[in-house]
């Protein structure tokens, strides 16, 4: 009985690690794909197709898309919009969220109402609005208007987050800090912001790779190459007709270099981040 | 006391950041509109050659240009996947950019109907040499010029020299010559025809209806199809697709499925053996193997009809909103000299003709030869979309990949494409 019971165990274990590997092996092939075109020559990937073996290893590839395709400044661009627009975004979402949560406004569901349903339509319709009204307003072509949009079309959703988040919190808490003779600033600052870490952490890991993926935006209010954020830069690695997919490959591995460190840094956040949209 | 302090020193860090970003939002704006109000300010040239050989020799084209001039112009190039959905966008925004690389024909003419090009009269006066096709094609409706014509390129069925003489092939000049080979070819385990119209290149099978259209019912008669003056249902266009069904079956069976490149790949590793294709190939070609590659002219089908060639032609025009039209007329006046598309041609991929007939075109076989074919041509067209519009371009990518999978549909399919494309023409 109990050799049997051990035995089925330790089948269900190998099952799973089986399993388990085939799984991740499916997934990070072509991840490895990309890896190996990105050091192949273009002679080889031209002559001898995408799919064949690597024939070739020129590591000039990741050169070429660094200063030849451009991906140093595209990198500069991506930092200057992510980081701005994942703080700007946290802090306002947080304002707006404390005050949605903490106190008694009137509207109060129906604006938070508004925020989720606005995150269910789809960014496209707004598009030509958003060019032309940045054109409008002398505000096209530049980085700061892209992190201005980032922010306004991230919000919706952190607000939504954060203040199911911060409803979490007991009531006597802030009480006590207002018997204390804390404001409301204060209270936001010094009581709710600081329990609201592991929301905001999560948060910040998610929007930053959300902002730094994002093409549409981009490609919308931008239009100088020298401008142009990580992915748009590496869309014109393509040719009107032929693409060299070394040169592209070895520049989305430059391209996913930050993400991937985001994502190893504020692995925990990520996780937790997950179960974070269950509004209790 | 301490809670204090913190509060205000994120107050403080709040506003700063507020204010840096407001800062920064002004300092972009004002010296975008400065530079282009400024008269003999920089000029920018929005170019969607974006693979990384044509960047180069356009980057080394817009350096010579800035060496010479006092004129000083910038080069922005965008992904040639963004450039054509965002051309309109960039025409009509507030303070669009000077000059962009474009085609020449019906598509310019027909930005040029609504106000948004620049007439280029003043760059054609330098431009007598020209042949009167290419001004024909540069000259809007109400006979402005708006385009200036840089250099263009020949399509062609292209094959490998080593694997045709393998198969003791020659180069087929007739309809029938071209069945047999493709039956011999056929016989020897190999693909005869690639296709590569998959996703985002399926506008590479409308080379095969244009050419089936000029070789079968004439150029005249092909582009007054496109503008509409025929139905999408005659029998002549039937004619198109009763001759296109007789080779269908050497068609590569996944010719709708593998993109473009993979199948000029599959032609370089031998698993195709012929390509109806533009000179672009030549970029996809492996350095060394470009000498084993020729190409024939697209077969004749009734002799009784004159040649007609597609040349899509390449150049630039301007928008009518430009702020320095004097550096702009400059720069386009330079194009059109020999000098400039010497350098072109000499440093890109190095398959395109010259537009200016004194230029040189490059001297090897096979530009020779694609300039003697279009040379001897009776008419030239351009190309589907250059030719009509991409809206019409969208009907026809549907209507012909559906062909090339349901041969059998065809009457439905011609009636589909005809509303569709009627749609397209009442909106224009």
């Amino acid at each position: 009985m109990a050799a049997t019971a051990t035995l089925g165990k330790r089948m269900r274990t190998i099952g799973f690690h089986t399993g388990a590997s085939a799984l991740s092996l499916l997934w990070f092939l072509p991840i490895a794909l990309i890896l190996v075109i990105s050091f192949r020559s273009t002679d080889d990937v031209l002559g001898n197709g995408l799919n064949a073996l690597p024939h070739s290893f020129a590591p000039g590839n990741y050169s070429a898309a660094w200063s030849g395709g451009g991906m140093q400044q595209a990198l500069i661009n991506s930092a200057i919009v992510s980081v701005p627009a994942v703080v700007v975004t946290l802090l306002l979402a947080s304002m707006a969220a404390f005050a949605l949560s903490r106190y008694e406004i009137p509207l109060r569901r129906t604006l938070i109402l508004v925020m989720l349903g606005g995150n269910l339509l789809p960014p496209q319709i707004l598009l030509v609005p958003v060019a032309k009204l940045s054109q409008v307003f002398g505000l096209y072509d530049s980085l700061p208007t892209l992190i201005a949009v980032e922010v306004g079309f991230g919000l919706g959703f952190y607000v939504f987050v954060l203040q199911g988040f911060m409803r979490t919190i007991p009531a006597e808490i802030q009480q006590a800090a207002l018997i204390d003779g804390a404001g409301p600033f204060q209270i936001y600052w010094r009581i709710v912001l600081p329990l609201t870490r592991p929301a905001l952490a999560a948060l910040a890991a998610l929007s930053f790779t959300w902002v730094f993926n994002d093409l549409l935006w981009p490609i919308t209010v931008l239009v100088t190459q020298s401008k142009m954020p990580v992915t748009p830069a590496l869309l014109s690695l393509q040719g009107q007709y032929v693409s060299y997919w070394n040169v592209i490959a070895a520049g989305s591995v430059i391209a996913a270099i930050p993400t991937v460190a985001v994502f190893l840094r504020f692995q925990r956040h990520f996780i937790a981040g997950l179960n974070l949209g269950a509004v209790k | 006391m301490s809670s204090h302090t913190i509060s205000r020193r994120g107050l403080l860090a709040g506003a700063g950041a507020i204010g840096a970003g407001l800062a920064l939002s002004g300092c972009a704006t004002t010296t975008s509109r400065a530079g282009s109000a400024q008269q003999g300010g920089a000029i920018t040239l929005q170019s969607d050659l974006s693979s990384p050989l044509a960047e180069k020799a356009m980057q080394a084209l817009v350096a010579a240009y800035n060496k010479q001039s006092k004129y000083t112009v910038n080069l922005n190039t965008v992904a040639a996947t963004t450039y054509q959905p965002l051309l309109p966008t960039y025409l009509t925004s507030a303070n669009p950019p000077d000059i962009y690389t474009w085609y020449a024909g019906h598509d310019a003419a027909h930005y040029a109907s609504k106000g948004l090009l620049l007439d280029v009269g003043g760059a054609w006066s330098t431009m007598g040499n020209y042949q009167p096709a290419l001004k024909a094609l540069s000259t809007d409706a109400t006979g402005k010029k708006i385009f200036v014509p840089t250099d263009y390129y020949w399509w062609g069925v292209f094959y490998r020299k080593s694997q045709f003489a393998k198969w003791g092939l020659s180069e087929p000049k007739t309809w029938s010559d071209f069945l047999n080979a493709c039956a011999t070819i056929k016989s020897k385990g190999v693909t005869p025809i690639g296709l590569g119209a998959g996703t985002g290149n399926a506008w590479v099978a409308a080379a095969w209806f244009d050419y089936f259209d000029i070789r079968l019912n004439g150029a005249d008669f092909h582009r007054a199809l496109l503008q509409g003056q025929h139905s999408f249902t005659d029998r002549r266009v039937v004619d198109v697709f009763t001759t296109w069904k007789q080779v269908l079956p050497y068609f590569d069976p996944n010719g709708t499925a593998v993109t473009w490149q993979e199948a000029s790949n599959q032609l370089l590793q031998g698993q195709t053996a012929m390509l109806l294709t533009g000179t672009f190939f030549a970029d996809a070609v492996p350095k060394g193997s470009i000498d084993d590659l020729d190409f024939f002219k697209f077969p004749v089908i009734d002799p009784s009809v004159p040649d007609a060639e597609e040349a899509p032609t390449d150049g630039l025009f301007a928008s009518s909103k430009t702020h320095n039209a004097a550096a702009v007329l400059d720069f386009m006046t330079w194009m059109a000299t020999p000098a400039a598309q010497n350098l072109w041609t000499a440093t890109s991929s190095g398959t395109v003709i010259p537009a200016n007939p004194q230029a040189t075109a490059p001297s090897t076989p096979l530009v020779q030869k694609g300039k003697a074919m279009l040379d001897a041509a009776d008419q030239l067209t351009q190309f589907f979309n250059r030719d009509s519009s991409d809206a019409l371009q969208n009907t026809a990518n549907t209507a012909l990949i559906n062909f090339i999978q349901n041969p059998g549909q065809l009457t439905s399919i011609l009636s589909t494409w005809q509303s569709q494309a009627e749609q397209v023409w009442k909106t224009a």
